[in-house]
This record gives C-alpha cells, sequence and structure tokens, in this order.
C-alpha cells in the first residue's frame, strides 16, 4: 500500500447526527460504530442475515462473504455492515429505519 | 423441582400417558419468546411469563422477562431438558428450557425452578458451536433421555444442509448427532417416535437463504426444500426421502400422533399449503399422501396469487384434533382427525391477516395473524402469537416492526367441534416497557402438547 493512502477512512453515520467515524481499512464499519458509541441492528456477524443492513449515500466498500443482498437490494443502495469495509469516505444511513426499501412482499410484486 | 401441574406418580417429569396429561391441573403459566430482532429497538430478546390464570389479577398481561445477554439472537423455538420420556426416573426434572437464537446460533438455557421468574442458566456460544461442530441456526429442541438434540438449518457459514447437535444433560456439546446425513438437502423441524425406531424430518432453507427474507426467486431456483425424510433413529441416518415436488413446497412442522403406540403424524408444507399424512406401514417402508389442500386466493393488489401459508400446525393431545394457521390468509382452523385419512373442519377464526377479515380483535389492531400456536392440555385452549420471523414479519406485516405482535387465546369445543376467541384474553406486545416486540414459540412450565414425547 503506497504511503499516502490513509489506513481509515472517515464513515459519516447521517441519521445519527452526521456523527463520524474512522473505519480502519480492513475492519467491519459495524464494529467500528460500537466501539465510538453507536448500538446499530447486528445478529448473524457473518454477512449472511441481513439485519445489520444500513443505505449507503456515497462512497465505496468492500464487503467479503456478504450473501444476504439480492441484486434489487444492492441496487437500492444496501451494504452489510457486519462485513463491509470501507473502500474511499463514505456516507450512509443506518438501523432500521434505513430499511424502507429493503424488504417487500413478494407476492405484491409482477413477475417478469 | 416439579412444576405445579406435573402431578407425577413416578417422581420424574411429565406424565404417565398423553390421557394422564390431559388430566393436568390447568396452566397458569405460559411461556413466550419476544424478540427486537429487526424492530429499530437495539435491545436483546427475551422469555417473558404470560399470567394465563384468570382468577389471577395479573391474568392477560406479562409478569416477568429475562433477557439473553446478545442482541439480534431472534429467538424463535424452544425446548425442555426433560419431558414425559423420563417421567419414571426421579432423578430428572423438567427444569431448565433452551432457548435456541437462529440468527447468532447461541444456545441460551433457562433456569424454571422458580417458574414465574425463570434466571439466565447458561449459554452455549454459537462460536463455539460452529468450531466444534460446523454448524449454524438452532432450530427444534427435542430431548431423549439423557441427551437433547436440536436441529441446526446450515453450516457455520449458513450453507445447507445443516445437519443435528447433539448436547448433554449439563448442556455441554458432545458433537453431531447424525452419523449420515445423505439425502437431506435442507433441514427444519423433526419429530420421533422411538418405540418405532423413527424420525421424521423437514425442510427449509439454508439460513443464507430464508435469513434475508422470502424470495420468489430463491424458490423458482430450488433453494427452498421439498422433500420429507424418514430416519432409521438408532442408526442416526435417512432410510427414505420423498421429493413431494409442487405439492409439497417448504414443509415446516412435523408432529406425529402422540399415543406412543402410533406410527403416524402429519405435516404441512408451508409454501404449497398442504397438509400430508405420514406413517410407517406394516412392512417397515414410509409412506405420505396429501389430506388437506389450501387454495390459493386471488387478492386485489397482488399479481400473484396468494398462498395460505400453514406455518404452525398441532395435534390434541388426544390425537382427536389438528390445528393450524394460515399466516397469510389469516385463519386458525380445527379439523376432525379421527379419521385421520379424511379430515373434517370444525372449527375457523379470523385474527389480522391480509385478507383484512378481522384487522382487530379485542380492541387491539392485530399485527400480523396467527402463527405459532400451543395448545393447553386438556385441548380447549388455543394460545396464538402473530409473528412468524423477523424479516419474514418486515416483508408481509411491515407494521409489526413499530406495533409489536399480540397474543390471543381461542376456545376450542372438544366435544363437537368449534373455536371462539376468548373475549378477555389479549397480551399486546406493542405495549412492552421497552418498546414493541414481536411474540412467537410458547410453552408451559408443565409441558405442553408439541413437548413431550413417551419413549
Ligand atoms: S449481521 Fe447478519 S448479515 Fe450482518
Amino acid at each position: 500500500m503506497a504511503e499516502d493512502v490513509p489506513a481509515t477512512y472517515r464513515v459519516t453515520l447521517r441519521n445519527r447526527g452526521d456523527a463520524v467515524i474512522e473505519v480502519g481499512a480492513d475492519e467491519p464499519i459495524y464494529d467500528a460504530a460500537l466501539a465510538a458509541g453507536y448500538q446499530l441492528p447486528i445478529a448473524c456477524a457473518y454477512g449472511g442475515c441481513i439485519t445489520c443492513a444500513a443505505r449507503m449515500i456515497a462512497g465505496k466498500v468492500r464487503q467479503p462473504k456478504g450473501t444476504a443482498l439480492n441484486r434489487r437490494q444492492s441496487q437500492a443502495g444496501y451494504i452489510l455492515l457486519c462485513v463491509a469495509r470501507p473502500k474511499e469516505d463514505c456516507v450512509i444511513e443506518v438501523g432500521v429505519e434505513s430499511h424502507g426499501d429493503l424488504y417487500q412482499n413478494p407476492f405484491a410484486v409482477k413477475r417478469g | 423441582m416439579m412444576s405445579d401441574n406435573e402431578k407425577a406418580c413416578c417422581g420424574g417429569p411429565g406424565y404417565a400417558s398423553p390421557a394422564e396429561a390431559m388430566k393436568a391441573p390447568r396452566e397458569k403459566l405460559l411461556y413466550t419468546v419476544a424478540l427486537y430482532t429487526g424492530t429499530g429497538i437495539e435491545k436483546p430478546d427475551y422469555l417473558a411469563t404470560v399470567d394465563v390464570d384468570p382468577d389471577s389479577p395479573t391474568y392477560s398481561s406479562v409478569i416477568h422477562r429475562c433477557e439473553t445477554p446478545n442482541i439480534g439472537d431472534e429467538l424463535h423455538h424452544s425446548g425442555w431438558n426433560a419431558c414425559s420420556s423420563c417421567h419414571g426416573d426421579d432423578s430428572k426434572s423438567r427444569r431448565y428450557i433452551i432457548l435456541p437464537g437462529v440468527r447468532t446460533s447461541n444456545l441460551n438455557i433457562y433456569d424454571t425452578a422458580d417458574a414465574k421468574n425463570p434466571v439466565l442458566h447458561k449459554v452455549i456460544s454459537g462460536e463455539e458451536i460452529k468450531e466444534k461442530t460446523n454448524l449454524s441456526a438452532p432450530h427444534t429442541v427435542h430431548c431423549l433421555g439423557a441427551d437433547i438434540i436440536i436441529s441446526m438449518l446450515g453450516d457455520a457459514d449458513g450453507n445447507a444442509p445443516g445437519g443435528f447437535l447433539h448436547i448433554n444433560e449439563d448442556f455441554e456439546i458432545v458433537g453431531r448427532w447424525e452419523n449420515d446425513i445423505t439425502g437431506m438437502n435442507y433441514n427444519y423441524d423433526f419429530w420421533y417416535q422411538p418405540r418405532h425406531n423413527m424420525m421424521v424430518s423437514s425442510e427449509w432453507a439454508a439460513p443464507n437463504t430464508f435469513m434475508p427474507g422470502f424470495d420468489l426467486d430463491d424458490v423458482g431456483a430450488g433453494k427452498y426444500g421439498q422433500s420429507i425424510h424418514f430416519w432409521d433413529f438408532e442408526g442416526k441416518k435417512i432410510v427414505k426421502s420423498i421429493d413431494m415436488g409442487a405439492e409439497g413446497m417448504i414443509p415446516l412442522e412435523v408432529r406425529g400422533l402422540h399415543n406412543p403406540e402410533s406410527n403416524e403424524g402429519l405435516f404441512a408444507a408451508t409454501l404449497s399449503s398442504n397438509v400430508f399424512r405420514w406413517w410407517k406401514t406394516d412392512d417397515g417402508d414410509f409412506e405420505i399422501e396429501k389430506v388437506i389442500d389450501i387454495p390459493t386466493i386471488d387478492v386485489e393488489g397482488f399479481p400473484v396469487p396468494m398462498p395460505s401459508l400453514i406455518t404452525d400446525i398441532l395435534i390434541s393431545m388426544d390425537d382427536k384434533y389438528l390445528y393450524f394457521a394460515n399466516w397469510l390468509h389469516g385463519d386458525l382452523r380445527q379439523y376432525d382427525i379421527s379419521d385421520i385419512k379424511n379430515p373434517k373442519m370444525t372449527g375457523q377464526v379470523w385474527l389480522g391477516g391480509l385478507l383484512g377479515k378481522a384487522p382487530e380483535v379485542n380492541g387491539v389492531a392485530v399485527q400480523g395473524a396467527p402463527q405459532m400456536i400451543q395448545l393447553s392440555l386438556d385441548g380447549k385452549r388455543l394460545f396464538v402469537t402473530t409473528s412468524l420471523f423477523s424479516t419474514w414479519d418486515n416483508q408481509f406485516y411491515p407494521d409489526m416492526k413499530d406495533k409489536g405482535g399480540q397474543m390471543y387465546i381461542v376456545n376450542c369445543d372438544t366435544e363437537n367441534g368449534g373455536m371462539s376467541i376468548e373475549p378477555n384474553f389479549v397480551v399486546d406486545f406493542g405495549k412492552e416497557p421497552n418498546g414493541p416486540s414481536r411474540c412467537h414459540e410458547m410453552r408451559y412450565p408443565g409441558g405442553d402438547v408439541t413437548s413431550d414425547i413417551w419413549m
């Protein structure tokens, strides 16, 4: 890694008063938020269950082993904070209140 | 320590027979799990004690709450350390209730020596289970003498098919129970009939598939189960699997008749919304046949025909009635199964549901619909809760996360058939002190119609 690349990025929690937390490039955002005093939703902690989903407003993350999101959910901007590690500074909306577009009733959707 | 309702002849837990169990004193307390997973309240799930004694001043309310140590468990099903199989063994008692967290794989074990006020006794961490057995996502708990086995729905990474976790009576991990899992695609519930050396297991999906929510594309891709498995119980291996195709999609709860000599029972294929009978033939083979078929309904605003979604079923202690919940349509049904090949519907009530037939019951707006059910030992009171699973609740009944689930009692006529909602009972988990929670599986301190098996 080149020396001018920071080992941590700034992640802004939009709906927690725009709190800014420093997150290591190889640290799950959930862990950093907890250490900073923000208890966010968590369950399986391995990327398989969607409980920790948050919505990305800006930025990029890497999500090793994150399998819980389908294409629609990813396209809507959802990431899994238990596995998501920042690749750059990010702005995210967290908690169940960010889950408005995460779930849909499958019988309410026209199928092609 | 024996609970109040267990008047035993032989010192051990439970009852000498199903007929004896039916004569037990009426239940006064009931436990239910209550969840904050997926509600936006970042608190642990908890075990709630509900007062169900009509002569008590706190009837129809939660009288005790005991949190798990971690958030996000998703408490779901539960089971006892001992049941009527140990009735003749006075060294055993029905004292500890095991509450698995499906999402964290933690096993939370509560001591109910003080029946009103259970306390946390021990936690077996999901990490330890994954490390020692490569299993995750615990579901059904059954005791078998000194041993306890738990169906596990995935491997340590949440992939299918999972297996069975074996723990001992001191709540230590022994290892995996099964010798051979060949033939099983997915795992979910199981029931066993020790006198016939058999076990039946069903299939939901891999945790990585069902935990994020229900997606019809996953059904199309074959990621949900449609097979039922019959086991050689002693040999701990599958002897026959039956793929039911479109008629048997997502087989969940499996029940056996309570008569310990019987070798038959019923299970529901949840998505196909059919009830099947299973039985062992005279020459030792296993067979199934469909005995109830609930049609889909075209609902305005829903382009896909809506299945009823039979999520929980149970059989009364005298093997006379079958009860089941249609979680999307919103009704609870009673069938006379005196002739088990030809069940006859004898009762029905509506509670919530997407058909909108009973949006408010006993003065409370119902969130969800009939889901988990538990029947009193005498068969006269059916307890019902409305939450299924946090992510699925959030898809089908999104208001529940803000308004909580509910618990009702349905009075059941055991002579002539028939059901009616008890007007004086509703526990609204929307009013919990820490905020609205979801209520799910229920157990009585003295055992119930889904906990006890007679060896
Ligand atoms: S906590 Fe399960 S996917 Fe993150």
